[in-house]
């Protein structure tokens, strides 16, 4: 089988591989957030909005949201597959889907950019 | 979780852009409905980050067999129980 490398088309592996790496960012973004509430007796805006102003942490912050749309794409990509079987309705509702995701993004990012 | 990311995306956005925002947040998170939102996406976050855990443990080859896939499935339930509660205490 001869197996085509010259297209941008995504494949399984690639989509598994993207789910997992994905997670693995979000859950340490999880764990840095849970430890920084914990050892933060009261949150002020001062503190709170300084977190998110070192460059690191909107980088962080913005990877995290990246890592959140292409988690959701692919998942409910397997979701959609395995219940919704019509093609026509399928591609409806994957294309709100995806469009609310990226739109986390683009609030995201338009958030820490004024920050 | 990705409707309840509406809310977290929302409340995030005004909390971070002004002290008026971070005081509207505030008070919502202190009533009633922001509590019930925040337990419930926490508690669907930690149930998911456990499953995705032990679906990690699968990939390596464990608890494939029937036993061993039921006694983990099992375990992850009973953490996310027991850690819904423990954020259930710390919010409320």
């Amino acid at each position: 089988m001869l197996t085509n490398q010259a297209s941008f088309k995504r494949d399984g592996v690639q989509d598994f591989v993207t789910v997992r790496a994905t997670a693995i960012i979000m859950t340490a973004f999880t764990f840095y957030m849970l430890w920084f509430f914990l050892s933060t007796p009261t949150v002020t805006y001062e503190i709170w909005h300084d977190l998110f102003s070192s460059l690191a942490m909107k980088v962080f912050t913005f990877a995290a949201l990246l890592s959140i749309m292409m988690h959701i794409r692919i998942g409910f990509w397997q979701v959609l597959t395995d219940y919704v079987k019509a093609p026509g309705i399928r591609a409806v509702v994957q294309f709100f889907i995806n469009l609310v995701a990226f739109s986390y993004v683009a609030v995201g990012l338009f958030v820490l950019w004024g920050l | 979780m990705f409707f309840a990311l509406l809310f977290v995306i929302w409340a995030w956005a005004e909390s971070v852009s002004s002290p008026d925002g971070f005081a509207f947040v505030q008070e919502q998170m202190s009533g009633v409905i922001g509590k019930i939102i925040a337990i419930g996406t926490i508690s669907a976050l930690t149930y998911h980050i456990l499953g995705g855990l032990r679906h990690l443990v699968m990939d390596m080859g464990h608890w494939e067999e029937l036993e061993s896939g039921n006694n983990s499935a099992k375990i992850v339930i009973g953490l996310w129980i027991v850690l819904t509660i423990v954020v259930g205490v710390l919010l409320c």
